[in-house]
């Protein structure tokens, strides 16, 4: 029996941990491993039962609005009509999901690997990602808990607000270092480290 | 003018700190001045008079204005690759260590040689270049080819600063900022609004073009709700800026105003200090969208067009006042203010008051208000009233003034009244309100015959105006309207307006309207351009040669055009361009403002985007390409291996040894980057169907099929094949540049033209690592590494798809071929595609497997005559390259009826073959094909599309289409470019050049 070999991130050499001397850093940026992210599409007319079936698979339903809903390490994301990107701990989550859905009601997609998961916090981030992606960060229009799916200008990404000063940003894995490059050199005016 | 410093006391030299002194360079020499200094205000305290040199006389040029609207004192400023030209030295503001030099003068700007330019100044005026440089290029006409040899000389002798040739090594960053209203100018109409909006809880930025907001307050002798003007200005800011919902931004100016409230502001972050701090962006450029905006821009002086006017010593009336009152440099020692309106008398006073001596104050009114009167016996100024300044004397600068008696009514100039020695004049000509903004949005502007000035008119967007912007002149005005924009805008913001508080005034109040007067003219060169040296003739000049409209004045003399793009003279102009047509000013009409308002650096529109204009996109096997010796390739986004090149290699070389290995043995190439579709629904295979020219229904489960895609043209749009992974669920794969195009037209179509289908689509381009495993051996090296799948002819056939393990990592694998071979693509998630790769390699050793890049690849598909992006270019359709086979004729789909139209049908039409050179000559892409000679090639017959060296037949081959190419074959005909000097002896074979039965790929 081959154990199967650890996946490994486009931002595995970049995204190490440090600390640099000198001033204080005003964000933080981390790579977040994902070990399970699926999107379901529902059909227009299944959408409660989708709903229900990621809640019998998941533990929680999808969130109205532009909010996810969390549960644990269950993330559910709106993507747009009847569209949700799933993030779970277990890496069977596809599986799960597409017995429970079934192409009846819906599609289930497998993205697991095609995203990296780029976190940041910190005062500034909210400046940081301004600096870049043209939506309102303000947390009036943008509030903790929501979702926007944007781009940096080639680069699609999923914006997850998960408190007053952090975002979760899902990123396509071939441009994960070009992002990566973009976040890191704009965020060097306020100073960051890398946890 | 001899300037000078004032003695620093309460009230004189407001902006600047009298203990903090600061060191800077100009033209060489090392000079003192005060922290909070600009550039100007200390080339001034300095006594420095002459700054530039002008465009075309090179006549000597000094500090005209105190602010942006600067057309004279241009500068270079910094050095390498920081230099930046044509900086207006009253915006600089001044650090220790600046550089600046003045330019556009040899060898110096005191004793510019260039200065020659004015002996034949009348030779020089406008319409010069048109008359001069244009003309027939006919054999014989030595008139117009000697002066395109003079062209370059004098081109060189005129202009501005020189630009930079090193890289800038400073960033510049990029801010996009949201607003219920944006507040332009942070003067009293400017912080009246912002402070009801700040107070209504609305979301509001306030800009400020300069290091200090306040706006005209910062120099005003009045009071606001008892306290002095400057005072009350920088108490509202800080209580603005302790509102969470108020950001201010100081030294950002509001460049250009866009569709839907959308505004691009520059902010000078590191321009104040030496080189930005580590991280620090130079400048940012901010992109704000606004629910509404107010405008409390202001009005911009503007001056009174007489006899040497231009002459150093010579300035607007508002910025002597501001030098003097705000920095503590007195631009002269003996000023005299020239008016013709109140505001001037009040200048004169305000300067009085500092200290310095006002001589005299010459109005071309027979009569002044009592205010103005007031004023003016205040500064103990001698009078001079129904008189004008008829000329200005000087060597290189201003050393005295004729002074006439005039009429304003009928612009007569009388006696002379007296010559006056002085080093400065200040002129007021009245006031222009700055709706630059509402300009660049298309608002025209209505006149106002009592301010002789334009104003804004009515908006087309969301903003209103306020304070002398709009033509609401004096403190108090500014402040109401303020309040009254503010509520105004933040109705439309759907903010609900607190209560303004309107603060009480004490001071001046004037009547700011001027006499109609803006040249006095007595026949003797008077400059209304200064930046461009366009004269008042120039204007008459332009008159008599039919250039009347506005917009042919302003190409023919220049007027209005280059860094200030006529702050100061466009108004003047267009006057005198009135009296000459004895029209109205509002008749003559006014020229449109462009973006942006002041000269913006190229770095701040760029951001950080320079270098790199687009991301790369990188294969999860990336790093092992380039660590083993891949020359990479852009393709699209993409970078991939060109070749493997070893030492010594060519890529020429590396990709045949390549090409060879595949043929003899087998290679591994990394496929990552097709595009990738997840197609999945009940009606997903009725979908594929209809998008694709073949059918795709009965695609059985675990098969995948080779498909076209066709425009709704019926033009051939992108190929690739598609995996059945179950009943519902299928795999597409799309050509690499082509993913994201296919992705969008499939969600048009199943948005727009077949809602009905249940199907979902997702791009899983990402999700998934490829590698193409080709050649003779290909089977033998996934026998050895993979589990779960039997990869004989009857376990996985041709075009067969399966699912198995490879070292742990779960893989589909797929029997395709690109080169003919026999070949399978074999992927996995991407975070495993190393492993993958790496596994594949280790089962390959024992077969000498080879990596091969996108050269290789390419040799192979051309060798076996399948088509790609050259033959796929928008210009092709099935039956042009011999793949009329799969296009269904029992099945409706996407581009199949305008596939039936007639042209696509005709004889004529270029069709796919192939051609090999018969004369071992490289053929080159992008040739025509031809039958005649290099030198008399005659019509061609059609062009290569895909070249290389085929190391299968030895001789350079080529992709090709050719007029009715399918019954041509054996024909000789050549390839040629002529530009590239290749002529080609080419024989027509079928596009099939190996293996065209396809045994290879299936067995």
């Amino acid at each position: 029996m081959v154990n199967t070999p650890d996946k490994v991130s486009p931002l595995a050499d970049l995204a190490m941990p440090n600390r640099p001397a000198g001033r204080q850093p005003q964000v933080e940026l981390s790579e977040r491993l994902c070990d399970s992210l699926v999107q379901v599409q529902a059909w227009p007319g299944t959408m409660a039962k989708v709903h229900k079936a990621i809640s019998d698979v998941t533990g929680t339903r999808p969130a109205k609005g532009h909010a996810a809903a969390l549960k644990g390490p269950v993330c559910i994301m709106p993507a747009g009509p009847g569209r949700y990107l799933i993030e779970d701990e277990t890496e069977n989550l596809e599986i799960r999901l597409r017995a429970a859905i079934g192409a009846h009601l819906g599609a289930v997609t497998g993205l697991t690997h095609g995203r990296v998961v780029v976190a940041i916090r910190g005062e500034k981030a909210a400046w940081v990602l301004a600096s870049g992606i043209a939506i309102n960060f303000d947390p009036s229009a943008f509030p903790v808990g929501d979702v926007r799916l944007t781009h940096h200008h080639d680069i699609g990404v999923t914006i997850h607000r998960t408190a007053e000063d952090a975002f979760d940003l899902y990123v396509f894995t071939s441009f994960a270092r070009g992002f990566w490059h973009w976040i890191s050199t704009a965020a060097e005016e306020v100073g960051y480290s890398v946890g | 003018m001899s300037g000078f410093r004032l003695n620093l006391r309460d009230g004189v030299g407001t902006a600047i700190d009298s203990a903090s002194t600061v060191t800077f360079i100009f033209d060489g020499k090392s000079y003192e001045g005060l922290r909070g200094d600009s550039l100007a205000s200390a080339l001034i305290a300095n006594g420095i008079s002459i700054v530039a040199r002008s465009f075309k006389y090179h006549r000597p040029r000094g500090i005209f204005t105190a602010g942006s609207e600067e057309p004279s004192a241009l500068v270079t400023l910094r050095k390498g690759g920081r230099t930046e030209p044509n900086i207006r030295a009253t915006e600089v503001e001044l650090y220790d260590g600046l550089i600046a030099s003045s330019q556009n003068a040899w060898p110096s700007v005191d004793f510019d040689l260039m200065a020659v330019n004015q002996l034949p100044g009348k030779a020089f005026s406008a319409g010069f270049y048109y008359k001069t440089f244009m003309g027939p290029k006919m054999a014989g006409n030595r008139t117009t080819q000697f002066w395109w040899l003079c062209e370059q000389l004098i081109r060189r002798a005129a202009g501005l600063g020189k630009g930079a040739e090193l890289p800038d090594p400073d960033r510049y960053g990029r801010m996009n900022a949201f607003c219920d209203l944006l507040v332009v100018g942070s003067g009293a109409a400017g912080l009246a609004a912002a402070e009801l909006a700040a107070n209504s809880g609305a979301s509001v930025i306030l800009c400020e073009e300069r290091a200090l907001a306040g706006g005209a307050l910062t120099s005003a002798p009045d009071f606001i709700d008892g306290q002095l003007a400057r005072d009350w200005a920088a108490d509202k800011c800080r209580q603005l800026v302790s509102h969470a919902n108020v950001r201010l931004l100081t030294r950002t100016t509001v460049q250009s105003y866009f569709d839907d409230n959308t505004f691009m502001a520059v902010e000078r972050v590191a321009d104040h200090v030496p080189t930005p701090a580590k991280g620090q962006v130079r400048q940012r450029a901010w992109n704000i969208r606004a629910k509404s905006a107010v405008f409390a821009t202001g009005a911009l002086e503007r001056p009174i067009v007489f006899p040497g006017n231009d002459k150093p010593g010579v300035m607007l009336a508002d910025a002597v006042r501001r030098y003097a009152v705000e920095y503590g440099a007195a631009p002269g020692k003996q000023v005299v203010v020239f008016t013709n309106n109140d505001s001037g008398w009040l200048a004169a006073r305000d300067i009085a008051r500092t200290g310095v001596v006002v001589a005299a104050i010459v109005d071309v009114r027979p009569d002044v208000s009592d205010v103005a009167r007031g004023a003016g016996e205040d500064s103990r100024a001698k009078v001079f009233l129904g008189s004008a300044v008829t000329r200005a004397k000087g060597f290189r600068t201003l050393s005295a003034i004729e002074i006439s008696a005039y009429n304003e009514l009928t612009g007569k100039v009388g006696d002379t009244r007296d010559t006056m020695g002085c080093d400065c004049l200040a002129v007021s000509g009245g006031w222009s309100p700055a709706f630059h903004l509402t300009s660049q949005q298309g608002t025209k502007p209505v006149w106002d015959a009592e301010l002789q000035a334009f104003l804004p008119g009515n908006p087309t967007q969301k903003w209103h105006g306020a304070g002398a912007m709009c033509g609401e002149m004096g403190l108090q005005a500014a402040l109401e309207t303020g309040a009254a924009a503010a509520e105004a805008a933040l109705s439309e913001a759907a903010v609900p307006a607190g209560v303004a508080d309107i603060p009480v005034v004490d001071g001046d109040r004037i009547d700011f309207a001027p006499a109609p007067v803006f040249e006095i003219y007595t026949g003797k060169k008077s400059f209304v351009d200064l930046q461009h040296d366009v004269t008042a003739d120039d204007v008459r000049l332009a008159h008599r040669e039919g250039f009347v409209s506005v917009e042919h004045l302003k190409r023919y003399t220049t007027m209005g055009m280059a860094t200030d793009q006529g702050k100061t003279s466009n108004l003047t102009g267009l006057a005198i361009m009135a009296r000459a047509r004895d029209l109205p000013i509002p008749e003559v009409g006014t020229t449109r403002f462009r973006p942006p308002y002041t000269p913006t650096a190229l770095g701040a529109i760029a951001g950080e985007l320079y270098g790199h204009l687009k991301p790369d996109r990188l294969t999860p096997m990336h790093d092992w390409h380039v660590a083993n010796g891949a020359s990479m390739y852009a393709n699209g986004l993409w970078s991939r291996p060109e070749s493997y090149n070893r030492p010594g290699e060519s890529v020429e070389q590396a990709y045949i040894r390549e090409a060879r290995a595949v043929r003899a043995g087998v290679g591994l190439v990394d496929v990552s980057t097709l595009g990738k579709i997840d197609v999945q629904g009940p009606d997903a295979a009725e979908f594929l169907n209809r998008v694709y020219s073949n059918g795709f229904a009965k695609l059985p489960v675990g098969k995948a099929r080779y498909g076209l895609m066709l425009r709704e043209d019926g033009f051939l749009f992108d190929d690739g094949t598609t995996w059945r992974l179950d009943e519902h669920r299928f795999l597409m794969t799309t050509t690499t540049a082509g993913a994201g195009r296919v992705m969008e037209h499939l969600e048009y179509h199943l948005d727009v033209v077949w809602p009905d289908l249940k199907v979902a689509i997702a791009s899983v381009t990402d999700e998934w690592a490829g590698v193409a495993v080709a050649g003779p051996k290909s089977r033998e090296v996934l026998k050895a590494c993979i589990k779960g799948v039997d990869v004989s002819d009857k376990g996985l056939p041709f075009m067969g798809v399966r699912e198995g393990m490879i070292n742990g990592v779960r893989v589909l694998v797929a029997r395709l071929s690109f080169s003919g071979e026999r070949a399978y693509e074999v992927y996995c998630g991407a975070g495993w595609g190393q492993a993958l790769w790496d596994s594949l390699l280790k089962a390959g050793e024992t077969f000498d497997v080879v990596p091969y890049g996108l050269e290789a690849l390419s040799t192979l598909r051309i060798e076996k005559g399948h088509v790609a992006g050259p033959e796929l270019n928008g210009r092709t359709t099935p039956l042009d390259l011999g793949l009329g086979g799969m296009v269904s004729n029992k099945k409706n789909f996407v581009g199949a009826a305008l596939l039936k139209r007639s042209a696509f049908h005709e004889a004529g039409r270029l069709q796919l073959v192939a051609i090999k050179s018969t004369d071992g000559q490289k053929i080159v892409g992008g040739g025509h094909l031809v039958k005649g000679s290099l030198e008399n090639p005659g019509e061609s017959e059609g062009h290569t599309t895909s070249t290389c060296f085929s190391p299968e037949l030895n001789c350079y081959i080529s992709l090709a289409m050719l007029k009715q190419g399918t019954a041509r074959h054996g024909e000789r005909l050549f390839a040629t470019s002529p530009i590239r000097n290749r002529h080609v002896a080419v024989e027509v074979v079928s596009p099939h050049m190996v293996d065209p039965e396809g045994g290879r790929m299936r067995g």
